[in-house]
């Protein structure tokens, strides 16, 4: 899965200590989404989605072979 | 905007559960070692005195694993599933040198094969898988 999240937080000046703190995960856990390294979990997804005020579509999208 | 990191609900909680995996893991060992010298060092192997060091072993092992669950809950969703992903590796590795380990008296190659010391492959395996999942994952 791809995901927007590097560029939405760049967008709000957000670090990934930022983003992680309104998650309640952790940073490195911020840094292994964006890197698409982790796929994170629907309610996870569904909070992302909550806080920078979109729908989970605009954030993450599958890639052609997922 | 940003708090800082000690300030947040995970890191408190993950704080706390440590803390009650620490205390029921050290209350754990204490009641095993007690268990494997009391008999004969303070109660000359009194049935009911060790059936009782049996029981405090067993309800110390319990709350240790309960300790550990609640740790397990109180991660993040990453940290979690990095976990039971090492413990998963560590059964299967566990497994197959359990087998290899076991058959060295038969074919020779050992006198005897204690089964307690699979403990310690346990106990390396799993902190080095989880020392090499989460790297993988989480390096910049």
């Amino acid at each position: 899965m791809k995901n927007r999240l590097k560029v939405l937080r760049a967008e709000r000046d957000w670090t990934q200590a930022d983003l992680a703190c309104q998650l309640d995960v952790t940073r490195q856990t911020v840094n292994a989404i964006e890197k698409g390294k982790y796929d994170p979990s629907l309610p996870l997804a569904f909070k992302i989605a909550d806080v920078f005020q979109l729908s989970i579509e605009q954030i993450f999208a599958p890639l052609k072979d997922d | 905007m940003s708090q800082p990191k000690e300030t947040t609900n995970l890191a408190r909680e993950l704080r706390s559960t440590t803390r009650k995996l620490f205390l029921f893991t050290g209350a754990w060992l204490a009641s095993t070692a007690l268990l494997t010298f009391g008999p004969r060092i303070w109660w000359g192997y009194d049935v009911l005195a060790t059936g009782i060091a049996i029981g405090v072993n067993l309800f110390a092992g319990a709350m240790m694993l309960f300790a550990f669950f609640r740790h397990l809950k109180s991660m993040d969703e990453l940290q979690r599933q990095t976990h039971l992903e090492a413990m998963a590796l560590t059964l299967g590795i566990t497994m197959i040198l359990t087998v290899i380990y076991g058959s060295l008296p038969t074919v020779q190659l050992l006198t005897e094969s204690p089964p307690a010391n699979i403990l310690f492959v346990m106990g390396i395996t799993y902190p080095l898988t989880v020392i090499s999942l989460w790297l993988s994952r989480t390096s910049e």
